[in-house]
């Protein structure tokens, strides 16, 4: 089964590529929809499809060295999943992913995707910027973690999310944890201060922000 | 979110090791074939326990984040 070239066209990163790796791309792959709550794949199985996603989220989670789950990332439209799994010598699934809403997914089998990126150099190439979008993201949260506080952190990323229009959907504890680089106790107890300090409200299923100033001025605390 | 809404369990993660049952502090849920499910949906007070208790992360209990001028149209 073939894949609609205007759903390839709708990842926005595709745009860079030839029209004939498109079409390539298009032959190859099978579109996935998954329900909310659905394990897409599982840490440990062998890696076997690539994805990007074109509607909805997902999250990766692994199991830490105490045998707990530990969440390590959320990804959204346009974002690729598996592909460091898929790139591997071992060729073995590097983390669990779980659909956060319906989700619709671009899939590749790991023949057409090794075949792809073998053929045609420019999707070699989208892979390396995906890649390198990655690193600087992580360069950028080490960076942070050595100048901002985890509260400095926690902060900026609350204004973060309630400045984005139209609102994101929810994120649990852990996930802003994985994202600021920190654990879900010290998110717990940090929301718990910046509430009593009456920097924010919690009620059920919400943060409410009540006070930009004191917020942004806890942003910028350097004290780590 | 409304005063409804429910931490999501994910069966495929759940391993039926029942601490989220045992824990919970509101009785909220009970154990079934197909793992936890609400017993008194209203007593659950989403105090996220459950979520941060479950080893195998199969429960989620997602916060929006909103300005308080952007509360009164999420109530
Ligand atoms: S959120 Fe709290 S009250 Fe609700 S089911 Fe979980 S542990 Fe029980
Ligand atoms: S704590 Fe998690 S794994 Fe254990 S029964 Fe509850 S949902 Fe399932």
């Amino acid at each position: 089964m073939t894949v609609e070239l205007d759903q390839i066209n709708a990842i926005p990163a595709f745009s860079s590529l030839l029209p004939e790796t498109r079409l390539a791309i298009s032959r190859r792959a099978f579109i996935r929809t998954l329900p909310i709550g659905n394990t897409l794949i599982l840490e440990g199985a062998p890696a076997e499809y690539g994805y990007f996603i074109l509607d909805g989220e997902v999250r990766a989670l692994r199991m830490n060295p105490e045998g707990r789950i530990q969440v390590l990332a959320r990804f959204s439209v346009g974002d690729p999943l598996n592909i460091i799994s898929l790139l591997s010598k071992d060729q073995v699934n590097r983390a669990t992913l779980e659909t956060l809403s319906p989700v619709t997914l671009l899939a590749l089998s790991a023949v057409d995707f090794s075949q792809l990126t073998s053929i045609y150099a420019d999707f070699s190439s989208l892979l390396l910027q995906f890649f390198a979008e990655r690193l600087t993201k992580i360069t950028n949260l080490a960076a942070d973690l050595s100048l901002y506080a985890v509260r400095a952190r926690l902060a900026r990323f609350l204004i973060e999310l309630a400045d984005l229009t139209p609102s994101p959907s929810g994120w649990t504890q852990d996930e802003i944890a994985a994202h600021i680089g920190s654990v879900r106790d010290v998110v717990g107890r940090l929301l718990r201060d910046f509430e009593a300090a009456g920097l924010i409200q919690r009620q059920r299923g919400q943060i409410i922000l009540l006070d930009r100033q004191k917020l942004m001025a806890a942003a910028q605390d350097q004290d780590t | 979110m409304t005063e409804t809404t429910l931490p999501i369990i994910n069966p495929l993660l759940c391993t039926r090791c029942s601490l989220c049952v045992t824990y919970c502090p509101e009785d909220a849920l009970r154990m079934t074939d197909q793992g936890p499910a609400f017993n008194h949906p209203v007593t659950c007070t989403y105090c996220l326990d459950c979520e941060g208790l479950c080893p195998t992360g199969a429960i989620r209990a997602p916060l929006t984040v909103i300005w308080k001028d952007q509360s009164s149209n999420h109530n």
